[in-house]
């Protein structure tokens, strides 16, 4: 009763009773009944009306008509599904691919370190470090003691923080029985506080935690949530790192993964100051750890500047200081040596990132803009074809009522279908395809997308949408009630037939295919050669893994990985097992000038000394398959007592002992006292990286060297290499249940991480490349169909006067071929524009390379014809009689 | 809208008229849409014009501001009608809207009285 609205069938009972009455009193006035019908009908004026004014009565009108137009937006989509799909599938590839890239980008290049207030943070860095110093990063690493004075001397930064990694890669921890690894940072007390990162649980560390060394950890969230389920209880626990304990105090805040580019560090703990625990996993140097030796420069800082301090201040401030504190036990400068210089860099985005990736990054951002570009333009000129051959329903729909606005908000709306459909399908795809591209491009830094990506998405579709209005409303205005009915189709369709901006906007497709398929082109083939580059040695079979064993005396260590190597080479299926100081394939190498013969070789004009060098174990030749060119690979009789052996490679023998027998003669490092016989000679092959040249190599036998910890383990296996790891791991657990085996990888596999970078840059621009071609196919297609449609009836005149059905056919491929020439000269000249600003990222391959160019022009005439064969074929089967007899 | 034209002597009616109207004619007693619109004319003897579509929403109308109520019962010709009431809420909105057309309509007066009404109206 109350509350319940009034049906309208009840008002229009009421109006029927209404005029029963009247028609009743009229009759009693004297009228006839029929009269009184009428009279009662023509005094009450219009009942539709009426109704109508009930029906709207309180309802939210614009609400109501939106539901009706978006019912019939989506019945008139459904009935021409083929086309909805196109472009709801297109919208959702172009806007998908650059929101994924973005997300991406947004993630490397623009979103902001995770801390508080970001723009006062910055990173202090040196150039030029002393001469006798060792660092990890030339212009990124300073010594303990440097940090120690800086942050004794300077209150321009407040303060100044000290990070350094346990390892290069991971370390060996433990929570429960079985040993793991993960990624495992020293950090001065105040690096939470000091750049404002939140703790998630527990606490973080204090200046008291630096002094005492103190034996606590922190969790990254993203490790606490994959290695322990974010369980709650976790802060008390204790955590081994390389057999020591520690407490876990704390869970750092969401997002937080270090101060660094690229890496997702673990877990942190206070800086160290023992054996097990020394930066990088580095045996102790001349028995001194990280923490007392000024020499190894192997520490980043990260400091906040202080209140109302500018960056040059602070920077005034801290340089002379810096350059004092520099020579601190490392002795004087040697004359002319350049003095070091400190710089303050903006922390705000991850300075390492824009090298690494800026500008793969934009290529690719660029790449997919013009996918989004021919994408849009695809859609645009499908809805343009359709309303055009809508133009008779328009013109129906318009003489039965329909005002032009009405018309407009309609196809408004069925743009907005598409926008919407092809937007939420974009999401879904950036999501997963952003997930792989990180993946790929073994970016750990976390890609969900936020609010920036969402608004860039956003900002796409609404981009999208206007496009998508503009060709309906050209077609809504140009459109009346009686021009298409009167007319006949020949006429009517006639312009729509010869619209210029669909022929615009196909030469526009093809010259951006054009450019999209040389860049593709230029790195598939930059992959192609990367992925067949000789390693120079027999990589399939090979299996690797760290080892990092919990002895201190060298003894100690030696029988270590005697043993283990013993317990390996005994394995079913294992073949040949060796160890190597420096794992292959990962960039890293130790480089150092070297001796020959006592003194420092000749080279020629200015070519560098440099010498590549690895510890290595016995039979290290034969198994990775690199051929001993002369003498003898290293073998279980090298040990510590036998004469120092050394084995060199071609290019070493060819720069150094260039026209001698290279045997015999003697080798060592610069600076220390040790010196070893070259008893081999191997072919050059890639130590660090696919893509290097070879340079100047020389391997110690690991048996004879003072200094050994951490080694890398090379298995040669029949069958799948990772197959063998579970009982490897057991071999290793007899000999100590501590220890992982540290990041196990095929060698294979291993070197490809040097290439990870271009072969995901390459695949995603072929993929790119070859989005583009379907998309400007479909484009072509779908343009010169419509116009052959359109044109039936002037083909069907053209033939019955005589045209044959050769020259129909070549009308129709002419035109397109006239198109993808024009999209061609256009293209080309764009193209070389690309391919120079891709030249550096290119190997093996020129930027004017003519076999891709040569083919991307083939691609895109085959393309370009197999578009245009279906219409072609379908306008030579038209029938004179049957298009002439439709008018 | 009605196409119907306006081209004889009947006035249409005033904004908001037709709610007072209708609540006065229903003073009398219970009334159907007809019977209102009839009476209203037979008492305004024919000088006001209702039109019935808008008769019917405003009726709705009153009946959804619950100043009448409406229900379905037999007319004196044993035709099925819907008739309206006037709630307590209605009379107390008649009596305060008479009160306003009242002062209205003597503000109007004193406006058109002196000036050029009468002469203009007389000649």
């Amino acid at each position: 009763m109350f509350g319940r609205r009034r049906k309208i069938e009840d008002f229009a009972e009421e109006i029927k009773a209404h005029m029963a009455i009247e028609a009743e009193d009229l009759r009693e006035e004297g009228r006839s009944a029929e009269e009184a019908q009428w009279e009662a009908r023509r005094v009450f004026g219009n009942v539709r009306a009426a109704q109508e004014q009930f029906y709207l009565r309180g309802r939210w009108q614009w609400l109501d008509r939106m539901m009706g137009d978006l019912r019939f937006g989506i019945r008139s989509l459904l009935q021409s599904p083929g086309f909805a799909f196109t472009a709801i599938l297109t919208v959702a590839m172009g806007v998908g691919a650059n929101t994924a890239v973005f997300s991406v980008m947004n993630a490397v290049l623009l979103r902001s370190l995770p801390v508080a207030d970001p723009a006062r943070v910055v990173y202090v860095r040196p150039s030029n470090p002393p001469d006798n110093t060792g660092t990890i990063e030339t212009d990124e690493t300073v010594s303990h003691s440097v940090y120690a004075e800086l942050r004794e001397q300077t209150k321009a930064i407040q303060p100044l923080m000290a990070y350094v990694p346990l390892s290069a890669g991971k370390v060996a921890v433990r929570t429960g029985a079985e040993p793991e690894e993960a990624e495992g940072e020293m950090v001065s007390g105040q690096f939470f506080s000091g750049l404002g990162v939140g703790m998630a649980d527990g606490r973080g560390f204090s200046e008291q935690d630096e002094t005492d060394n103190a034996p606590l950890a922190v969790l990254s969230y993203n490790y606490w949530t994959r290695r322990f389920g974010r369980d709650p209880g976790v802060v008390g626990k204790t955590f081994y790192v390389n057999g020591v304990p520690m407490t876990i105090v704390g869970v750092a805040a969401q997002g937080f993964e270090g101060a660094e580019a690229g890496h997702s560090t673990d877990f942190w703990i206070p800086l160290q100051n023992r054996p097990e625990l020394n930066a990088y996993a580095n045996p102790p140097d001349d028995g001194k750890l990280y923490i007392a030796n000024p020499k190894w420069w192997c520490m980043r800082l990260i400091g906040r500047l202080a209140p109302g301090v500018s960056k040059a201040q602070a920077l005034a401030q801290l340089q002379p200081v810096f350059q004092s504190a520099a020579y601190v036990g490392v002795g004087n400068p040697h004359p002319g040596e350049k003095l070091p210089v400190l710089r303050l860099l903006d922390a705000k985005n991850f300075p390492g990132y824009e090298d690494m990736y800026g500008k793969p990054l934009r290529v690719l951002m660029m790449m997919v803009g013009l996918v989004l570009l021919i994408a849009l333009s695809n859609v645009a000129m499908l809805l343009m074809a359709r309303n055009a051959a809508r133009q008779r329903e328009f013109s129906v729909r318009l003489a039965l009522g329909a005002t032009k606005s009405i018309l407009l908000r309609q196809l408004l709306i069925e743009s907005l279908l598409l926008v919407t459909g092809g937007g939420i399908l974009a999401w879904v795809f950036a999501v997963f395809a952003s997930r792989a591209l990180g993946a790929w491009a073994q970016i750990e830094t976390s890609l969900a997308p936020d609010e920036t990506v969402m608004l860039f998405a956003f900002g796409l579709l609404v981009l999208a949408a206007l496009v998508f209005g503009l060709a309906p409303l050209r077609v809504a205005m140009s459109a009346g009630a009686t021009s298409a009915m009167k007319t006949t189709q020949a006429t009517a369709h006639a312009d729509a037939g010869r619209s210029r901006t669909g022929r615009v906007v196909v030469v526009l497709q093809m010259m951006l295919c054009v450019v999209l398929l040389v860049g593709a082109g230029l790195l598939v083939r930059t992959l192609r050669n990367l992925e067949n580059t000789p390693l120079g040695m027999s990589v399939d079979g090979l299996v690797v893994f760290g080892v990092k064993p919990n002895t201190q005396a060298l003894a100690e260590t030696n029988a270590f990985y005697r043993e283990l190597m013993g317990k390996l080479r005994v394995l079913p299926g294992v073949e040949d097992v060796t160890i190597m100081e420096e794992r292959l394939g990962t960039g890293w190498s130790d480089n150092s000038d070297m001796l020959v013969d006592g003194k420092l070789p000749d080279v020629a004009n200015g070519s560098s000394r440099t010498v590549r060098s690895n510890v290595v174990g016995p039979d290290f030749f034969t198994t990775l398959g690199v051929p001993v060119l002369m003498g003898r690979d290293f073998n279980q009789s090298d040990t510590m007592t036998s004469p120092h052996a050394g084995i060199v490679n071609q290019e070493f023998v060819d720069r150094f002992l260039h026209g001698q027998n290279p045997l015999g003669h003697r080798i060592g490092p610069t600076g220390i006292k040790w010196d070893m016989e070259i008893v081999g000679v191997v072919k050059n092959h890639k130590y660090r990286s696919i893509t290097e040249d070879p340079i100047p190599m020389a391997w110690y036998m690991y048996a004879q060297i003072p200094v050994l910890s951490e080694m890398n383990v090379e298995l040669r296996v029949h069958g799948n290499p990772l197959a063998i790891l579970p009982t490897a791991g057991k071999a290793l657990a007899q000999i100590d249940p501590n220890l992982p085996l540290i990041q196990p990888i095929e060698q294979r596999a291993q070197y490809e991480t040097t290439i990870a970078q271009q072969m995901l840059f390459a695949r995603l621009a072929g993929f790119f490349g070859l989005l583009a071609v379907v998309l400007v196919a479909t484009g072509l297609y779908g343009t010169l169909a419509y116009r052959v449609h359109m044109r039936t009836a002037e083909i069907g005149v053209r033939m019955a006067v005589g045209a044959q059905r050769g020259q129909v056919v070549w009308m129709v491929l002419r035109h397109s071929l006239v198109l993808t020439g024009l999209g061609i000269g256009l293209g080309i000249p764009l193209a070389v524009l690309l391919g120079r600003a891709l030249s550096t990222s290119l190997y093996g391959v020129q930027p004017l390379d003519v076999g891709t160019y040569g083919m991307v022009l083939a691609g895109v005439m085959v393309v370009a014809l197999a578009a245009s064969a279906l219409p072609a074929a379908r306008a030579a089967r038209v029938d004179p009689l049957k298009a002439l007899r439709t008018e | 809208m009605p196409t119907q034209e306006n081209n004889d002597d009947r006035i249409a009616l005033l904004q908001g008229t037709l709610d007072l109207l209708i609540l006065k004619t229903l003073v009398i007693g219970p009334c159907h849409g007809q019977g209102v619109a009839r009476s209203i004319q037979r008492q305004s003897e024919e000088v006001l014009f209702v039109d019935h579509g808008s008769l019917y929403i405003a009726l709705q109308r009153l009946e959804d501001k619950k100043w009448i109520r409406a229900k379905w019962g037999v007319s004196e010709n044993n035709r099925r009608a819907r008739y309206y009431h006037l709630t307590p809420k209605g009379r107390e909105q008649l009596t305060e809207k008479a009160t306003q057309w009242k002062r209205l309509t003597e503000a109007m007066e004193r406006i058109l009285e002196p000036g050029t009404g009468p002469a203009g109206e007389e000649a």
